[in-house]
């Protein structure tokens, strides 16, 4: 009898378990109120939010936030326990670090085989077989020109090789077309990291091999002839030397303003805005070239960024349904035209290049076939304390507080110290 | 023989009154026990956890606490972001208690000899120390700024630099600008305890001092600053303790790097950024001694000044 | 001895500068966030604004805010949540530490208790031990017992910063009342809990008033306690919003500092109306 009502009460409690679950697929989330975290690049325009909360009835609370305060915020609130935001940026260079600690919930029912393969960056962004997060942003790196300048210095053709660049750059300055031609960021940020890795790949090297060893170290390597070359650019005047309190946004309203001639490490969903004329004032003459390099064969790499939902979120399913429509066909090209996030479903890529409305289309899909990724075995989880050590090093170096040689040996022995945690 | 008469009254009164004794110490017990309870917890207790943890490895990210003895104090001792971190704090604490003592002194006399309108002086004298420092820093950053800063265009139309700098890119500079954010907002501070030092010196003694023919430079070296020393001694101890405290302005300033890097910048990137918490608890424990040590001065006239009671 | 020509000049230059000094910024502050963005990166500097706009406080207080030329969703939920944040955790943290002090120092003055000196000495001399200090074991604490990013926790933390200055100043404003007062009270019968709310609270009065002036100004300036305590929009106050908003909105000068002007209101209308307190408070609260 007792065993009866137990086993009976048991099935009462599973029952009651299992109803909320099912109740909230049926119920329609109206109402709901979800915060997101994204970086300035993902602020979405009103008619955007406003079609969400129209087709939803989700409201959203978009808060937008530098992206190297970003990851801080996603720590402090994630080690307390508690969700940072219902949806947060997901960049590439956290994975390693994100997936390890547990800190987001897998989205693999999301994206089935089909939508895998439409989205091919999934794969950076699955750390033990977790997606924890869908890609939105299909940013790589290649060189941004400013056309009128490179005609006024009467220079024909973008540089394909680096000493071509180095050239250029000269011939402009030269002329008297622009103080600063080059426009690098150089402040203890993320950008100068990623603009030096793109240069050491453009030197024909890499920045580890693989056993994660430096490959930077010995002079005649390609991170440290990079970051020399950095320097004398600066030095000679090629590069504003208040860049070493720029971050790569604050540099790229440079170009925009058109007192810079190449954008080095341009971001390729950004010519999206420059040749925006209602954004940029150098709306006609902005264009995509060929990643330059030593050899004159161009490399790239991929920097991609996901939207994911953290675990700790008490609205994952209205979260859930924010991350399908960010990712929806139609709102990946909107995204791109007003924000300039390059699409990273294949298909949206291919149809805009199909209507013609993709800003360089040709350079951007030629640069798109070479992207490689940064690290081949997916990001290391101590890589976010090697890269603020890279670029405190090169902030230091360009303000001349450090020698290349000295900046390079506290890089190497940071990144050891990084790894050895 | 006076004091049999007293030992025995004190003890008539003790044996007569000792509910009341009893009942008063109660009273006080209940009066300071939230009192108790809030500094035990938050703030003595944690400092014993801060030196218990910092002899082991306490990282958010690993499983387990190992004790790792005086590992993270040798690390600290030679990483090099630590010392530049401590010679920066350095340079702010000389920065500050220097601008702050020299510039509160000269306000506080300023305030002392106004007499029409000292109201509103002293209003707007104190208006930078309400501010929240994260507005103060955002405001000066938009001075400082190098391309469409107010610093750099009024030094370049009065002609007393020849083209725009970039502040922050001397490491010199960069300690100086921040450090003057942050004396713009601590000198009130110093300049309101002097003042009250001044006010308390009696007029006759620089009546008298005049008539034995002593000039303004004699009658404060010999009356005024004299009389304003305890004074003076509080308004150094503060303005060090505060200038070892800076976060603030330097991270609005110049965010994480090295040039102006706070010891606390330092703590909180160690647990916040790096996940290293053990190695921000030791470097908390180094500041905490240091500040200590150098504000026992303070902490020497609290006890003297209670031990009259 | 009348004061000649050239005194009153140096005075007179000397409160000059002392005005420009400690004004200022914040003056200049206020005529960035009133002025239109192409002002701004104009060479010279222009001490008035040469076309006054609002469009940098409507952007923050309207309907909608643009960002990059484009119309976005308006920023005043956030602004509105973290303003109310700073009010709500400010103004608890005011009346609880108010409170324990005024009781509290009571004690450490009138009361006899053993350990009172010693008490008093340490949890003064914790002034001296920088708050942030302790911040990473308080921060495993909070976690442990669930109070990250609740208004309880975050108050908490500033009544532990401020309660010792409270403290020290309460205590020299009951030290300066005549004892007698008091005495008389007891003869009449009065128990020491009602003398102190009937009869020594309200003479403190001024005192209480700077206590809570303090604390208020302290605890709304706050900035890395609530950057780590309160990582959310649930418990943000003011003064981590902005930076976050300086950190999207790199190039609007105007904006930032009409945050920033925003933020300083409540700051402003305290040193302007309660300027006598306050000053009461500081100089006391620095031992004299």
């Amino acid at each position: 009898m007792k065993r009866n009502m137990l086993v009976a009460a048991v099935a009462a409690i599973v029952l009651c378990a299992a109803l909320p679950a099912g109740a909230q697929a049926a119920a329609p989330l109206t109402g709901e109120t979800i915060s997101v975290l994204l970086p300035p690049w993902a602020t979405l325009p009103k008619d955007m939010t406003d079609r969400f909360t129209a087709q939803t009835g989700i409201k959203l609370s978009l808060q937008t936030l530098g992206w190297d305060e970003i990851r801080t915020k996603i720590i402090t609130a994630s080690i307390a326990g508690s969700a940072p935001a219902d949806v947060t940026e997901v960049d590439w260079s956290w994975v390693g670090q994100f997936g390890m600690s547990g800190w987001y919930a897998p989205l693999n029912s999301m994206v089935d085989a089909s939508a895998a393969k439409d989205l091919p960056e999934t794969a950076i962004f699955t750390y033990d077989k977790k997606l924890i997060g869908i890609p939105y942003n299909n940013d790589f790196r290649l060189l941004i020109f400013n056309r009128q300048h490179l005609s006024a210095a009467g220079i024909a053709q973008p540089p394909k090789t680096l000493a071509e660049l180095l050239a250029d750059a000269k011939a402009i300055k030269e002329k008297g077309v622009v103080k600063y031609p080059l426009a690098l960021p150089l402040s203890a940020t993320e950008g100068t990291s990623t603009s030096w890795y793109l240069l050491t790949k453009a030197f024909g090297g890499d920045l580890f091999d693989s056993n994660l060893k430096p490959l930077f170290t010995s002079p005649d390597s390609a991170g440290y002839k990079a970051l020399a070359w950095e320097i004398d650019a600066l030095k000679a005047g090629l590069i504003d030397p208040a860049a070493t309190g720029l971050k790569d946004v604050e540099v790229q309203e440079l170009f925009k303003n058109g007192q810079a001639s190449f954008d080095v490490a341009g971001w390729a969903g950004n010519l999206s805005v420059y040749t925006d004329a209602s954004k940029s004032k150098v709306a006609s003459v902005a264009e995509g070239a060929l990643m330059p390099t030593v050899s004159g064969k161009t490399r790239t790499f991929g920097l991609p960024e996901a939207v994911g939902v953290p675990a700790a979120s008490t609205h994952k399913a209205a979260a859930e349904a924010f991350v399908r429509w960010f990712v929806a066909p139609e709102n990946q090209m909107e995204s791109y035209t007003a924000l300039g996030n390059l699409p990273t479903r294949t298909s949206v890529l291919k149809s805009l290049n199909d209507s013609g409305k993709l800003a360089s289309g040709k350079a951007l899909l030629a640069q798109a076939a070479v992207v490689e990724p940064l690290f081949r075995q997916g990001t290391p989880t101590w890589y976010p304390q090697f890269s603020s050590a890279v670029s405190a090093a090169i902030n230091q170096a360009a303000k001349g507080q450090l020698s290349v040689d000295a900046a390079i040996k506290q890089i190497a022995a940071q990144a050891a110290d990084a790894q050895a945690q | 023989m006076s004091s049999e008469l007293v030992n025995s009254e004190t003890a008539l009164t003790r044996a007569g009154n000792a509910s009341a004794v009893n009942s008063e110490r109660m009273l006080g017990f209940a009066f300071v026990a939230p009192i108790v309870v809030v500094m035990g917890f938050l703030v003595f207790g944690p400092v014993l956890v801060t030196l218990w943890d910092s002899l082991h490895r306490v990282d958010p990210m690993r499983a387990g606490t190992p004790f790792i003895g005086l590992d993270n104090y040798r690390n600290l001792m030679s990483d090099a972001r630590v010392l530049h971190a401590w010679l920066n704090t350095l340079a702010y604490v000389v920065f500050a208690v220097v601008l702050e003592t020299l510039g509160g002194l000269g306000a506080a006399l300023l305030l002392n000899r106004i007499t029409w309108g000292r109201r509103w002086l002293l209003a707007a004298v104190v208006l930078p120390w309400a501010l929240p420092p994260v507005v103060n820093a955002i405001v000066w950053s938009w001075i400082y700024n190098p391309s469409h800063g107010l610093l750099n265009s009024v030094l370049f139309s009065t002609g007393l630099i020849g083209a725009y700098h970039v502040w922050f890119n001397d490491r010199t500079t960069a300690l100086l600008l921040v450090a003057l954010v942050h004396v713009w907002r601590m000198l009130p501070l110093t300049a309101v305890i002097l003042l009250a030092a001044l006010q308390s010196i009696p007029a006759e003694l620089y009546q008298a001092a005049r008539l034995d023919g002593a000039g303004p430079f004699r009658l404060f070296s010999k009356v005024t600053l004299p009389l304003i020393s305890g004074g003076l001694a509080i308004a150094l101890s503060q303005s060090t303790v505060f200038a070892f405290n800076l976060f603030d302005e330097a991270w609005i300033l110049n965010g994480s790097s090295l040039d102006t890097r706070s010891v606390l910048i330092q703590v909180y990137m160690s647990a916040f950024q790096d996940l290293r918490f053990s190695y921000g608890m030791a470097l908390s424990v180094l500041v905490m001694f240091a500040s200590l040590v150098i504000s026992l001065v303070y902490v020497l006239r609290v006890y003297r000044e209670t031990r009259y009671d | 001895m009348r004061p000649s020509l050239l005194s009153r000049i140096g005075l007179l230059a000397c409160t000059a500068l002392l005005l420009i000094w400690s004004l200022g910024p914040v003056y200049w502050a206020l005529v960035t966030s009133l002025s239109a963005p192409i002002d701004l990166v104009s060479a010279s500097p222009h001490f008035f604004p040469v076309h006054p706009t609002l469009e940098h406080y409507r952007q923050l207080l309207g309907a909608t805010s643009f960002y990059e030329g484009s119309a976005v969703q308006s920023v005043w939920p956030q602004f509105s949540r973290a303003l109310v944040n700073s009010l709500l955790t400010s103004l608890l943290a005011t009346i609880v530490t108010v409170a324990l002090a005024a009781v509290g120092a009571y004690a450490f003055v009138r009361l006899k208790f053993p350990g009172r000196n010693v008490l008093f000495v340490l949890v003064v001399a914790s002034l001296a031990i920088p708050a942030y200090t302790v911040m990473i074991p308080l921060y495993r604490l909070m976690v442990s017992m669930k109070l990250i990013d609740t208004y309880f926790g975050v108050t908490m933390i500033y009544v532990s910063a401020f309660l010792p200055l409270a403290l020290w100043l309460m205590r020299s404003v009951y030290q300066s009342l005549p004892l007698s007062l008091e005495e008389a009270a007891w003869m009449d019968g009065a128990g020491r809990t009602y003398t102190l709310f009937r009869i020594v609270l309200p003479l403190a009065a001024p005192g209480l008033i700077a206590s809570a002036i303090l604390t208020f100004l302290s605890a709304w300036g706050q900035f890395m306690i609530p950057l780590v305590f309160s990582p959310t929009l649930s418990t943000k106050p003011l003064t981590v919003l902005i930076p976050e908003f300086v950190s999207r909105n790199y190039v609007d000068y105007g904006l930032m500092n009409a945050a920033g002007m925003l933020a300083i209101i409540p700051p402003i209308v305290v040193v302007l109306f309660l300027n006598r307190y306050l000053v009461q408070g500081l100089m006391a609260g620095s031992g004299k």
